[in-house]
């Protein structure tokens, strides 16, 4: 599992440093098929519903569905490539490669025993606060949805190391399809973000017209 | 079977609306299920606490019981003010199917909420609820609408994304105590281990911070202030008085897990939290000029009244309870009231409104009574509850706590009657024509206010007891 979780922490950091917006939604469909595959050598029953809903969960929502459903609307956009997931500056590369450390320190806390369960709390604990400076440092829309499903990914990534709760399927068949109908709303803002031009009488006491 | 009937209820009509024939009769299809919803869940409320059942998902307890009387009455109100507002606004009409469906979507989540005994259903049907909501927020033409849409649902995808990490960590702290994992709220409660490790601290803190979130607390409440008073008035209401207590019924449950065992856990926290929050609110209040703004910041205001009042737990629960039910009323006849404002003025600059009573005489008195409430003035439940909420701050010996309460109350009170007061008695500046306004469209207002009169007055024995529970639930030892 280890080779896994230091790619996947790869795949967290390099899309920080490369600035473009095509890295970005590499990163999170690379994330996706990592995730995958720490599924597929976690699960101690592969064969049931559960396992292979968490192998499509992984494997083609989160790998595929996701990314593309944004970088449809980029590309039709003919969005140039460059994008700065979190300023291009030393300080916010010191404080990305700060919270790394800071998350290995904090899963020590954790999880006592070293070894693949605290690589992967340090790496899901990586995730969730690389995710936040994405948000804490952008406005805009896209890079806001990048940190958010950074965060998604390392959530899920931290459930996945914990002991199977033996849920009905029902429940991560609901979870799977809250998260796509997210996506689905994300890409819903992303296409409508672009004629978002915030007039003065729209944010103060302007004249409106009949609402419920 | 009744409470499960207000979640399958709303979902099948919903479902039903895609038939063409339906979506005609939208407008009165929403009105009848709130009704229904309405009736069923006083049945609900004065039925016995049932054990859980549905292999154990879902659980009608006081707090379900008590919460479901309060929501479904409020989205009754709301689908009545709809209902109003298309009879005399026919353009309206057109985008009624859509909202009826995604509004008894929202319905049937927040009842859930009410009754899952599951932490995975009571996280699914809160994201549902913020799912249907935000679509809701966009008025067509309105580019602000679009963006206040895009940060609710940014903040609340964070939010609910912190408290599911949070629930995660529970469970592996139920796991690092060598006890099988569960999300079954019944089972946690017996689960001694809970929080006694760093997994459980850690769960608790992002859960308290995720659903503060959803509750507007600071530090991440930028999101309710700009959803309040971009969403259409109705949709405000909704998101003010029925998804607020839902997200703060979650909270409950979950303090609820660590209260027996460890009763001043996160009190300094949630005294933090609810302080700056009424920090944040009080100096909102005073720059403002917007009127639904001004009630956003109240909510936040209002939401750090419950934090604090949480934090304290004990002799604070009771008047805690009082004050959340009665501000889910007074929210709702303020957001009500301001689109009714909002819809003959054609504006929400407070500057821009004077003589209310004279120009809409319904309007200016519920937005009087509503602000008086709002104020924590006698005799509405607001007002004892927050007695009750300052007494346990001073029994409990948080002196500071209770200054700072009392100055930011003041300075509250002063701001939002320098803004409002001009507003309802000031002479009108323009001379307007109105349509008359009905009584009907007064009613569900009229309702609000009576059942806010009533906890400040007289709390019937059988809401008595229903409030007594759910107190003893919060409070702990």
């Amino acid at each position: 599992m280890s080779p896994l979780l230091v790619a996947l922490l790869g795949v967290l950091l390099v899309p920080l440093f490369v600035a473009t917006w095509r890295t970005s939604l590499i990163g999170l469909g690379f994330q996706g098929v990592l995730m995958a595959l720490i599924a597929r050598q976690l699960e101690s029953t592969p064969h049931t519903v559960g396992g292979w809903l968490a192998l499509v969960e992984f494997g083609v929502v989160r790998a595929f569905v996701a990314p593309l459903a944004l970088y449809s609307v980029l590309r039709a956009r003919k969005t140039p490539g460059r994008n700065d997931v979190i300023p291009p500056n030393l300080l916010s590369w010191t404080l990305a490669l700060g919270m790394v450390l800071m998350s290995f320190s904090f899963a020590e806390l954790l999880v006592v025993d070293s070894g693949g369960q605290q690589t992967l709390v340090a790496v899901a604990a990586t995730g969730v606060l690389l995710g936040f400076l994405v948000l804490a440092t952008q406005s805009d829309p896209f890079s806001q949805m990048v940190g958010a499903l950074r965060i998604e990914n390392a959530i899920a990534l931290l459930e996945l190391g914990g002991k199977p709760h033996g849920g009905p399927v029902a429940i991560q068949f609901a979870l799977l399809v809250v998260f796509v109908t997210t996506i689905a709303f994300f890409r819903w803002h992303l296409v409508n973000a672009v004629s978002v031009r915030v007039t003065e009488a729209d944010q103060g006491g302007g004249v409106e017209g009949p609402t419920l | 079977m009744s409470s499960l009937a207000l979640v399958l209820g709303p979902a099948m009509v919903s479902l039903g609306l895609g038939i063409r024939g339906v979506r005609a009769r939208a407008t009165l299809i929403l009105v009848g299920t709130a009704l229904v919803a309405s009736v069923l869940a006083y049945v609900s409320a004065l039925s016995p606490t049932t054990a859980p059942f549905l292999a154990g998902y879902v659980r009608v307890d006081a707090t379900s019981r008590l919460f479901l009387a309060v929501i479904n009455p409020i989205f009754f109100g709301i689908s009545v003010y709809v209902w109003n507002r298309v009879a005399t606004t026919p353009v309206l009409a057109a985008g009624m199917p859509g909202f009826v469906a995604l509004a008894l979507t929202f319905l049937a989540a927040s009842n859930a909420v009410l009754i899952a005994n599951h932490l995975f259903i009571l996280w699914l049907a809160l994201e549902t609820t913020t799912l249907a909501a935000a679509p809701l927020i966009v008025r067509p033409g309105v580019p602000a609408s679009q963006l206040a849409s895009w940060r609710y649902l940014l903040f609340s995808s964070i939010a609910l994304g912190l408290v599911m990490l949070g629930i995660v960590c529970l469970a592996r702290s139920v796991e690092a105590g060598g006890s099988t994992p569960t999300f079954f709220l019944d089972q946690l409660e017996s689960v001694s281990v809970v929080c006694t490790n760093n997994w459980g601290k850690l769960g608790l803190a992002l859960i308290i911070l995720g659903l503060g979130t959803k509750l507007g607390l600071a530090p991440m409440y930028s999101w309710l202030p700009e959803a309040y008073d971009q969403a259409p008035p109705a949709v405000t209401a909704l998101l003010g008085a029925i998804q607020f207590n839902v997200a703060l019924v979650v909270l409950l449950r979950v303090v609820h897990l660590f209260r027996p065992a460890h009763p001043t856990l996160v009190t300094f926290e949630l005294l933090a939290m609810g302080l700056v929050s009424m920090v944040v609110s009080t100096v909102s209040i005073i720059a403002t000029r917007n009127m639904k703004r001004l009630i956003a910041y109240a909510s936040i205001n209002h939401a750090g009244v419950i934090a604090i009042g949480l934090g304290i737990g004990k002799t604070a629960s009771y008047g805690l309870l009082l004050y959340v039910v009665s501000n889910a009323f007074i929210k709702a006849i303020l957001f009500l009231t301001a689109g009714k404002i909002k819809a003959h003025y054609l504006t929400k600059d407070t500057r821009q409104i004077a003589g209310l009573l004279k120009d809409l005489p319904y309007s200016g008195l519920f937005l009087m009574v509503g602000t008086f409430a709002l104020l924590g003035l006698p005799p509405f439940g607001s007002f004892f509850g927050e007695l009750l909420v300052l007494s346990a701050l001073v029994g409990s010996g948080h002196l500071f706590v209770f200054a700072a309460f009392c100055v930011l109350i003041t300075m509250t009170f002063v701001a939002t009657g320098r803004t409002i007061f001009p507003m309802i008695w000031g002479e009108p500046r323009h001379s307007h024509t109105w349509p008359r306004q009905t009584f009907l469209s007064a009613l569900p207002k009229l309702f609000f206010l009576f059942a806010l009169v009533v906890l400040g007055i007289y709390i019937p024995p059988v809401v008595n007891r229903l409030v007594q529970q759910v107190a003893a639930s919060v409070e702990g030892p």
